[in-house]
């Protein structure tokens, strides 16, 4: 067990293109941490530095109580279980995941007890015997799963382990996964560009943008409660609605003017809104939408439906304000109605949950 | 030094002593890894690199030098070594034995080259046809490749007996006996045709390959493409199997001049079989090197036929390079 | 599949087609084989005199008359044969072995290290590519002359460290293998890494045993060009100690009398190896051909 303390970390390379720029972020001892983001966001390449795999440029890494900047990534006492598996082609299961036990010294029969332990835990004893070649998908991520625990690690590593597997066997091995990590107890780090793992598995999530980390804590959290448009965007399928608006006051309250359309608004007025009360953007989630078929109705902002997307239990809507490009998602429960295409509805954004954010994508409200 | 740290368990020790770990004993495991690290590479490099250098640079190097001097194989301390300008260059350039080796290579290009990389062809696309026994022809064809030169080079020139020889017979049968028996290793002006015909038997299974190699690259669809666009078999080939060869093609003309120009074991073979024919009438470019340098001890001399015969050599990579505008990945 | 009426001009074209293509597979066949046909069944004649009248009809081709292994046997008793057929397996096998190891050790820091020099190093390998053996054959003669041994002699004419050491690095072995390196995925390193494997140790037990084809690739080219080769042992030995099957094949052709069966027995003989170890391994064989002329 141990937990990871990232202090202003940066990373460098020699063409001084800078890829990560000061991470501040502790992972607490059996936290399951996700890190999450876009590819090129530096999520994978600050796993690798706590790996040992990446040099860092700057800032100091602690693992458990140890400085690891320049540890050899076999003291660190972490396990990585590799987007590819990387398991070794020419070795059996057993002796997959046995490598590092033997470089170690460990006795053999000390090792066979340790991978036989381990091969129990992931049912996979009946394949000890084999070559990854004879493994399915979900074998082998079990197989790289079983050579990161015989290692006893402080803290697990996944580089976005389930990207190679089957939509299924992703969302199984995903429960898995997530019961390991409570019968280990270890601290574990998961990279990932899936908003649903990160949101499904993590204690927290980290989302990284563009080499800095833009906002951190449990899912529910950043689901609800972003720091700005980039975390809101990034969880979340269909994404954030965010639409231009204008504050003005109204009375004792306000209003805010969306689409042509005025629509109440009794959030807090003061401060940051107000400065930049011309050029807002309403974010608003698919799920948090109304819709009415009256669209003259007074506070709600009137749209075309253009297309409709029926998934079982939900349907899709995508809207069009008029003046606006993007279209409007709305997630409604499925319940038999009969939306037709280029009817005119209203809008009606739950108020509580709409959220409100500069152009620059900071939040106001 | 690993598995001293691992033995002692590093980390549970430390944890419970973090003052100990960020003071003193971490920093210095880093540093004293840094510097390993920095020699690892070395380590890899360093027999390579030490070869290279002493037996391929140090000897190019040196022929370029020694072609300016007089050095001999054997060294005799009175008379010495010397700088002698351009005087190996030039009597090159008058020494008709020079002339006729470069006659020979430059013979034995122009005929094999075409021929040997046409058939090559030929035979690539034959075995590529989806035939019963494809494979078997493929190995058969290849045979000659994995058999030694020095060998080939024996058996023929018994093959090519006078009067009742095989190829005299073979030849009497195929031209309908218009062709009487000749004596191929003796004739001056048959002996080089002889070695064409033997070298190209022994060498173009491997270009065949080569072929076959760039054939098997072509994508199919290409070919369904063609026939959607209603091209005949012949067509197809003129336009989609040719061009999509080009670099092949390009590559097995090169390799195959080069090839030419290194001609050596068949003629040594020959020369040393005691053919009364003028050496002159087929000794190539390396045998007489050799013969200068090593029989004769003039290394200088010898040195500037090997310059003379690397440019050519050179010149032809870079006509290859330039055909083919190949960008390596480096 | 395709429009019915089609089919019986269709395959009747076909049909002819193929028997053209047996036809020429036929004539190719023989012409490929003659000479090796004639090889083995000239050495099992021990009648000279028979050998060389058969010559001139089909019975070159036949063994009959005095069959027997005569000319095998005192090929094998009499002359240098069996120190030549050692000499080469010795040397070749030796420089392939510490070949594949020192091009493809090279070749690793060159594609897994980021190290000064390292593009310099490489750009130069590239370019050695096209030096020629032949180029460098006459200063390489001279320096080996040069050179001590161990033993405190100088001078490495008439041994086997001549035919073996200047051999070893191969700068387009060095480049396959670079080839090869840098296109195996680095995961697996990586994952040995964690696994607390040192450097060595990785190129030991994980990148070598993956390197397999790049290894046959380069053992077959090696072998080929080694093997075959007549001259470096015609400039460096001298007499039958060291000398390889070339030059052994050369010496026996010129001795006089000249006996052809016994000529035939040895060329036989030195042409087994090669031809069987071809007929083994010939996957190797043919994707070394096929990498050789993809990377030119």
């Amino acid at each position: 067990m141990a937990s990871v303390k990232m202090r202003k970390i940066r990373k460098t390379y020699d063409n001084s293109v800078e890829v990560i720029k000061g991470v501040d972020l502790e992972v607490k001892d059996g936290e399951f941490m996700v890190f999450v983001g876009p590819s090129g966001c530096g999520k994978s390449t600050m796993m690798r530095m706590i790996a040992g795999l990446e040099e860092i440029s700057d800032g100091e890494l602690h693992i458990g109580e140890r400085l690891a900047n320049d540890l050899p990534p076999v003291d660190r006492k972490v396990a990585m279980v590799f987007q590819s598996y990387a398991l070794y082609p020419h070795m059996t299961v057993a002796e997959n995941m046995g490598f590092g036990l033997k470089l170690a010294g460990t006795p053999k029969a000390e090792v066979k007890e340790i991978v036989g332990k381990a091969a129990e835990i992931l049912r996979i004893s009946h394949l000890l015997e084999r070559r990854p070649k004879a493994l399915s998908g979900g074998q082998r991520q079990r197989v790289a799963i079983g050579r990161a625990i015989v290692r006893k690690p402080g803290v697990f590593l996944f580089d976005e382990p389930l990207s190679n597997l089957d939509a299924g066997l992703r969302v199984q091995m995903r429960v898995e996964l997530t019961k390991l990590h409570k019968e280990l107890g270890s601290t574990m780090i998961y990279v990932t560009h899936d908003q649903t793992e990160a949101m499904t598995m993590g204690d927290r999530i980290a989302v990284f943008n563009q080499g800095v980390v833009e906002q951190v804590g449990p899912p529910m959290e950043l689901y609800r409660d972003p720091v700005n448009t980039f975390v809101a965007e990034f969880l979340g399928a269909p994404k954030m609605n965010l639409l231009p608006a204008k504050w003005a006051k109204q009375g004792n309250g306000a209003m805010l003017e969306v689409g042509g359309c005025k629509i109440p608004w009794n959030g807090d007025g003061a401060g940051p809104i107000e400065a930049v009360r011309d050029d807002l953007l309403l974010g608003i989630r698919p799920e948090h939408i109304d819709v009415l078929s009256d669209a003259s109705e007074t506070g709600t902002i009137g749209a075309k439906l253009e297309v409709v997307e029926r998934l079982g239990d939900t349907v899709l809507l995508y809207v069009k304000i008029a003046g606006l490009d993007s279209h409007v998602a709305v997630k409604l429960p499925e319940d038999g109605n009969q939306w037709s295409r280029g009817a005119v509805v209203g809008l009606r954004p739950r108020e509580k949950a709409a959220l409100l954010f500069a152009r620059s994508g900071q939040r106001v409200n | 030094m690993h598995k001293a740290l691992k033995t002692s368990e590093p980390y549970r020790i430390m944890t419970s002593n973090p003052a100990l770990t960020s003071g003193a004993s971490a920093p210095s495991i880093p540093s004293s890894a840094k510097r390993k690290g920095r020699l690892t590479p070395w380590f890899f490099a360093a027999p390579g690199l030490t070869l290279l250098l002493l037996f391929l640079v140090l000897p190019f190097l040196l022929a370029l030098v020694l072609s300016f001097t007089d050095q001999r194989l054997v060294t005799n301390e009175e008379i010495g070594t010397h700088f002698v300008g351009l005087r190996n260059y030039i009597r090159l350039f008058d020494d008709d034995s020079f002339w006729a080796a470069l006659r020979n290579n430059f013979f034995f290009v122009v005929i094999v080259t075409p021929i040997q990389s046409a058939l090559a062809l030929l035979l690539a696309l034959l075995v590529n046809q989806k035939l019963a026994g494809a494979r078997i022809f493929r190995t058969i064809y290849f045979m000659p490749v994995a058999t030694t030169m020095a060998v080939v080079a024996v058996v023929w020139s018994l093959l090519y007996a006078p009067d009742q020889g095989v190829i005299n017979r073979l030849v009497g049968v195929l031209s309908f006996g218009m062709v009487g028996p000749q004596d191929w290793l003796r004739n001056p002006t048959l002996v080089m045709p002889a070695v064409m015909l033997l070298s190209i038997w022994q060498g173009v299974g491997f270009q065949m390959l080569v072929f076959l190699a760039g054939l098997q690259s072509i994508p199919l669809d290409l070919y369904e493409a063609a026939k959607l666009d209603g091209a005949t078999a012949r067509q197809q080939f003129l336009y989609v199997t040719l061009p999509m060869l080009k670099n092949t093609t390009i590559f097995v003309l090169i390799t195959t001049t080069i090839y030419a120009f290194q001609l050596f074991t068949q003629v040594q073979i020959i020369a040393n079989s005691g053919t009364p024919a003028p050496v002159d009438s087929f000794r190539t470019m390396v045998m007489l090197m050799v013969q200068e340098g090593f029989s004769n001890g003039k290394i200088g001399y010898a040195s500037a036929i090997s310059v003379v015969f690397f440019l050519i050599v050179l010149a032809i990579s870079l006509v290859q390079r330039l055909l083919l505008k190949e960008e390596r990945a480096v | 599949m395709s429009a019915v009426p089609f089919q019986p001009s269709l395959g009747r074209s076909k049909m002819i087609a193929r028997v053209l293509q047996y036809a020429l597979h036929i004539a190719l066949v023989l012409f490929f084989l003659f000479p090796l046909v004639f090889m083995f069944v000239s050495a099992f004649k021990g009648d000279e005199l028979q050998l060389l009248k058969d010559m001139g009809s089909m019975m070159a081709f036949v063994p009959h008359g005095d069959v027997s292994g005569k000319n095998f046997a005192s090929v094998f008793s009499s002359s240098s044969f069996r120190q030549a057929f050692f000499n080469s397996t010795f040397t070749v096998s030796i420089t392939v072995i510490l070949g594949i190891l020192v091009n493809s050790m090279l070749a690793y820091a060159l594609a897994r290290f980021r190290f000064r020099g390292r593009t310099l190093i490489l750009t130069a390998i590239i370019a050695l590519i096209i030096i020629p053996f032949e180029a460098i054959a006459v200063p390489l003669l001279m320096l080996v002359n040069e050179l001590p041994w161990f033993s405190g002699t100088r001078g490495w004419l008439d041994s086997y460290q001549v035919q073996i050491i200047p051999f070893v690095a191969h700068a387009f072995s060095i480049y396959l293998f670079y080839q090869f390196f840098i296109a195996l995925p680095k995961d697996l390193e990586e994952a040995a890494m964690m696994d607390g494997a040192s450097r060595l140790r990785i190129y030991w037990s994980i990148v070598m045993p993956l390197s397999k084809p790049v290894i046959a690739t380069v053992a077959v080219l090696q072998f080929l060009s080694r093997w075959g080769d007549l001259l470096w042992p015609v400039m460096v030995v001298r007499g039958d100690n060291y000398a390889t099957l070339p030059l052994a094949m050369q010496t026996f052709f010129g001795q006089y009398p000249r006996h052809w069966g016994e000529v035939m027995a040895f060329a036989a003989m030195a042409t087994l190896p090669t031809l069987s170890l071809f007929i083994v391994f010939q996957r190797w064989f043919v994707r070394s051909a096929i990498s050789s002329g993809v990377k030119g």
